[in-house]
């Protein structure tokens, strides 16, 4: 449903994107240039999250494996075949030999990555609440351990290197804008609004013809396809990772600039990527200072996951609904009702 | 005993209860009677601190019950038989009475001597006694949430619905229950839907209606003057 | 043959009693709570944390063992008092991200104050030596195993049937509201709870360092999600079911280690998982119904 509510969300939301390409091209330090990157990647990760995540209500541990399936399926479909020989030299024959387009190495990325979902995830859709969300988080260690043993695709823990760099800010903050536009798409479309339906009474749903393990399924495989091309995009971006790239850290990560959002919208997962990812730069940069500078007699580790840790807690207890809450910041006459009361 | 001043009861934005007042003297039996979505369980939910009321006191026996959690008022001797009844079902009846007199665990001699006292009210259970309580029938467990309720000793006995869902001999029975508790001096607060009965048992009633008392009296005077149909179908 | 069968059996029923023991300490608050503890895990870090600080003093190991479960116990009822509590009333969601940041917090807390390396944990010599029964040589610590979980069981089994607060603590899991209007009283049961599942989580800790003799800030992530995919198969809230889908998570992982072909060994988890959704596909409800409630878990 194009209506001129979303449309102005979509606008709105793709503003501070389009600013970080306009402000990153003119200021051009490599530094910022990276974090801006990075911060587009994250963006389109948890938009993919909040595709299923906000219409479920169901937490998915397994967004990051996905993203690893993009990843690993870009980087082998793309890498320059001399490089590969080197990088994977257990590849098998007829991997061995193609070589193609990285841009549509990373869309097939996103489309395995959406089939491996759509194959195995319909049995989930079917579990209770907790009971998903369980499965889910198995299903993110099997896909890490998959990703840590199959050496022959993946290089094993081991790093995978050699791939091209070509995740230029213009790439990352277009697909981002894309993703923006597709996660609204999404939501507002029937099967958003169905999948809504069945998270706030499934009995009720039901009785207007939802249903809600179907429904459950196609949230999920959408946001696996968005996670499979933020996976590719970032392999092009950072041009070396292991399976470590793709688990837990991570995963805590994304969801808490979703969840510190707002998990409901759209907004809320433009928002709390921005937030979070200045507030987390911010972090480790001070973090590194405290180090260099030896303010303690040990180096610092992980005080930046401490604060995240602590801030999504307090979101929770102080502002269950995010930043945002549940509105959409295009839908004007929505937040002037709420304005005025 | 009981005195409800004001009180309102709000489910989000929805006002289920607006500011009504109710008293109920020792040893009556009052009935509360209106058609669905009146607010009679919300007052009675309300009552055993189930849920909180946005405005008004309660006052039972002198105390100030209004901002009183469950468990700190059933020590008080109000005890609630809610609308869904809510047996434990995987404990097995003597369980679930047992569980009633947990505020008297340690006096195990007046335990056992209210459990006799059960059975003999209500044999039925005597029978079911090491059933899980999610096996019986309807009026069964209808029976064991009345008898799990005394196990308390209450002083003022909250009655949802007793007879929701229940065949008609044994809403009969179920009745005939209340009216002996009643005889022996229980001090009843019944909300019922089937107000001829109700009103047969009670000494007054109240009528709800969207949340306001839109009546009150005598059981007599709103028997015989109500319109009962308005009471059932609501206005 | 029939050594091969004896070996098998004990590998299983030690390997399930570790996993019946972590599963029932996590369903014991879901039941309760339909809170799901992401902070699980990291009880069993606790405990082995403690037995590495306490290494360096002159304690007797088994006053050092009851320290550290202690200290699970106590991590256990904190995580209640902070991580939930405070959201009970919010939404399920709710809880399990701050659970989820809970157990993050409490990893970061160990990599900082401790150390991000592994460390090694004192354990008592009757750990690694082995014992001859009936033809097969197995280490006595799997006996152990079986026999605390034996008796655990037992114990609490007996506690839940004949206690009051037994009687208490099973009724405030089916209908916690109604628990509560009979004066049982709420907070108490909630960390009541807690304390039970720290209680496991310490036992479950001291025989899993038996068996790897290490202790690291991740160490927590194996137990619990084999807590959560036994409490899976065994139906969410059923304790019975936890048992059980500890001890049939264990049969599969065991026949798998002893079926599987070499190469293929290193995917082991990845097979147990596509069982585990084999058996959701056919049985989303897992293996026993729980606690009837009428309404889905």
């Amino acid at each position: 449903m194009l209506n001129k509510n979303n449309l102005t969300t979509f606008f709105i939301l793709a503003i501070p994107l389009v600013l970080i390409v306009v402000s990153v091209d003119l200021i051009n330090i490599r530094l910022l240039n990276r974090l801006a990157i990075i911060l587009c990647i994250n963006m389109v990760l948890v938009l993919g999250l909040q595709s299923f995540m906000g219409n479920s209500g169901i937490l998915s541990f397994a967004h990051i494996g996905f993203m690893g399936i993009g990843a690993y399926t870009a980087a082998v479909l793309a890498m320059p075949i001399r490089m590969k020989a080197m990088a994977l030299p257990d590849l098998y024959l007829i991997l061995k030999t193609i070589e193609i387009s990285p841009y549509l190495a990373i869309f097939i990325g996103g489309l395995l990555a959406a089939l491996v979902a759509a194959a195995i995830s319909y049995p989930l859709m079917r579990l209770s609440d907790a009971a998903a969300v369980i499965t889910s988080f198995a299903l993110l260690v099997v896909l890490h351990t998959i990703m840590v043993h199959w050496s022959a695709i993946t290089n094993g823990p081991r790093t995978l290197f050699g791939i091209k760099y070509i995740t230029d800010i213009y790439l990352a903050a277009g697909i981002a804008i894309v993703m923006l536009f597709l996660t609204l798409l999404y939501k507002e479309s029937r099967y958003g609004l169905l999948l809504r339906a069945v998270r706030d009474d499934e009995i009720a749903a039901a009785a207007i013809g939802a249903n809600a393990s179907r429904l459950r399924w196609i949230g999920f495989v959408i946001s696996a396809f968005i996670a499979g091309i933020a996976g590719g995009v970032w392999a092009h971006f950072i041009t070396s990772f292991s399976p470590n790239a793709f688990y837990l850290k991570e995963t805590f990560v994304i969801l808490g600039m979703l969840v510190i959002g707002g998990t409901t919208t759209v907004t809320g997962a433009v928002v709390g990527t921005l937030s979070v990812s200045i507030a987390f730069d911010g972090l480790r940069t001070l973090e590194n200072m405290i180090n260099i500078a030896q303010v303690f007699p040990k180096p610092i580790v992980g005080m930046t996951e401490v604060i995240l840790a602590i801030s999504m807690i307090a979101i929770l207890i102080l502002r269950p609904g995010g930043i945002t809450g549940s509105l959409e910041i295009g839908h004007w006459p929505s937040i002037k009702r709420r304005l005025n009361r | 005993m009981l005195k409800i001043e004001n009180i309102s009861v709000k489910y989000g934005a929805v006002t289920a209860v607006k500011k009504i007042d109710l008293v109920v003297n020792r040893g009556e039996l009052v009935t509360l009677l209106g058609a669905n979505g009146a607010g009679k369980s919300s007052t009675l939910l309300a009552i055993s601190g189930a849920i909180k009321c946005t405005q008004g006191s309660i006052i039972f026996n002198e105390h100030n019950i209004t901002t009183l959690t469950p468990e700190k008022i059933i020590r008080l001797g109000i005890a609630m038989v809610p609308e869904t009844r809510d047996v434990f079902p995987d404990l097995t009846t003597h369980e679930n009475l047992k569980l009633g007199a947990f505020i008297r665990s340690r006096d195990k001699i007046g335990v056992n001597e209210d459990m006799e006292k059960m059975f003999a009210l209500f044999p039925i259970l005597k029978k079911r006694l090491n059933q899980s309580a999610g096996t019986l029938s309807g009026g069964e467990q209808q029976q064991l949430v009345i008898a799990r309720a005394l196990m308390s000793r209450p002083k003022l006995l909250l009655l949802d619905e007793p007879s929701l869902g229940l065949a008609p001999t044994i809403v009969d029975q179920i009745f005939d229950l209340i009216r002996h508790l009643k005889d022996q001096g229980l001090t009843i607060l019944l909300v019922e839907q089937n107000a001829v009965k109700a009103l047969q048992l009670a000494d007054r009633a109240y009528v709800l209606s969207l949340g306001n008392i839109a009546t009150s009296g005598t059981a007599q005077d709103i028997a015989s003057n109500s319109d009962l149909a308005s009471i059932y179908f609501g206005k | 043959m029939l050594g091969q069968i004896i070996q098998f059996t004990i590998d299983t029923l030690s390997l399930g009693s570790l996993y019946a023991l972590m599963a029932l300490g996590l369903v014991i608050v879901y039941g309760i709570l339909k809170l799901v503890n992401f902070a699980y895990g990291e009880l069993i870090m606790v405990t082995g944390y403690t037995l590495f600080l306490l290494n360096a003093s002159p304690l007797p190991w088994l006053f050092m063992a009851v320290c550290a479960i202690f200290m699970a116990i106590f991590v256990g009822i904190s995580t209640e008092l902070i991580a939930f509590r405070p959201v009970r009333a919010k939404s399920v969601t709710a809880v399990l991200i701050t659970s989820f940041a809970f157990s993050t917090l409490l990893q970061n807390a160990a990599l900082l104050f401790i150390s991000p390396r592994t460390r090694q944990v004192p354990l008592p010599d009757i750990f690694s030596e082995s014992i001859e029964l009936a033809g097969v040589i197995t280490p006595i610590r799997n006996i152990i195993t079986i026999v605390c979980a034996v008796l655990l069981l037992i114990i609490f089994a007996l506690l839940l049937k004949k206690t009051v607060l037994g009687i208490a603590l099973r009724a405030a899991a089916s209908e916690f509201r109604m628990a509560r209007m009979l004066g049982v009283p709420a907070n108490l049961v909630i960390s009541l709870a807690f304390a039970i599942s720290g209680l496991f989580a310490g036992i479950v800790g001291i025989l899993w360092l038996g068996r790897i003799g290490v202790v690291v800030p991740t160490i927590g992530l194996e137990p619990l999600l084999i807590a959560f995919i036994a409490t899976v198969i065994g139906g969410m809230r059923s304790l019975q079911g936890a048992v059980l889908g500890g001890y049939l998570l264990a049969f599969i992982d065991v026949s798998l280690s002893y079926s599987l072909h070499q190469d293929l060994l290193q995917f082991r988890d990845a097979f147990t998982f596509s069982f585990v959704i084999l058996l959701l596909v056919i049985k989303p409800e897992g293996l026993i119904k729980g606690p009837a409630t009428g309404q889905r878990t």
